[in-house]
């Protein structure tokens, strides 16, 4: 697993690559804390995640408050079909922004 | 005849834990989301058997996978010689639809089991934790 940032119009990019459970999840999300912009936007982007089990919600859940805490919105981009559904069920998807590409996502949380 | 996988109970097994999983799916001829969905369920029970059942009771111990398929399912038998808990008795999340700032964490991974395999079952055998996933191999995506 890893994680990578960068910053685009003023969005705080968080690409995130690899299988996300119970052993990697809690180590992405130590990555991502210290990158969490204050009233600030964090796009986090999940094209390069296959799997995520109910720790990455776990991380998606503190991340989100995280975000919150410190003033920012967040976005999320390129979920799985599987991901989605799990997010879904679990009602996570109706307290996230989910967008279709990284330039949607820019575009949004700029608008 | 079963295919078994047995190996140390770390989170270091997760990753091999799911492969033995895929594989067993793949040769039930289950479709992907199905296949997915039973990953995760036996994912989420291994993550908590080996965290709340050997880690934090200060326990060492293996986890031994089985993978059976016959005409109608594929079942896989994960076991442990942890502390005793039936997944099963665990009460569902009630605040699925409550705002995030509110939500509790934890829950969710047994949630997703249970919603996410045709059939779980638990029992306690010879002094061991048994926790059964059940897929049946027609209609696999059924829910």
């Amino acid at each position: 697993m890893t994680v990578t940032d960068r910053v685009e119009q003023g969005v705080t990019i968080v690409a995130i690559e690899g299988e996300l459970d119970g052993k990697s999840a809690p180590e992405a999300q130590q990555a991502i804390v210290p990158l969490v912009p204050a009233d600030g936007k964090l796009l986090i982007d999940m094209h390069g995640v296959p799997y995520m089990s109910s720790a990455g919600l776990r991380m998606m859940l503190l991340l989100y408050r995280q975000a919150v805490a410190k003033g920012s919105v967040v976005a999320l981009v390129g979920l799985s079909e599987e991901i989605e559904d799990t997010m879904s069920a679990t009602g996570f998807l109706d307290f996230f922004t989910v967008v279709g590409s990284v330039a949607s996502g820019i575009e949004l949380l700029n608008a | 005849m079963a295919d078994t996988l047995q190996l140390p109970a770390t989170l270091d097994a997760l990753g091999p834990i799911r492969a033995f999983v895929d594989a067993a799916a793949s040769a039930a001829g289950l479709d992907h989301k199905a296949s997915y969905r039973l990953r995760l369920a036996v994912d989420e029970i291994a993550t908590n058997v080996i965290t709340h059942g050997y880690e934090e009771a200060g326990l060492r111990g293996d986890l031994e996978l089985q993978a059976w398929r016959n005409g109608e399912t594929l079942t896989i038998i994960l076991e442990d010689d942890a502390v005793p808990f039936d997944p099963t008795t665990l009460a569902e999340p009630d605040d699925l639809g409550t705002p995030l700032e509110e939500r509790a964490v934890g829950g969710l991974g047994v949630f997703l089991t249970v919603h996410g395999v045709d059939e779980f079952r638990y029992e306690r055998v010879a002094r061991r934790n048994r926790n059964i996933f059940v897929m049946h191999r027609q209609g696999a995506d059924d829910g």
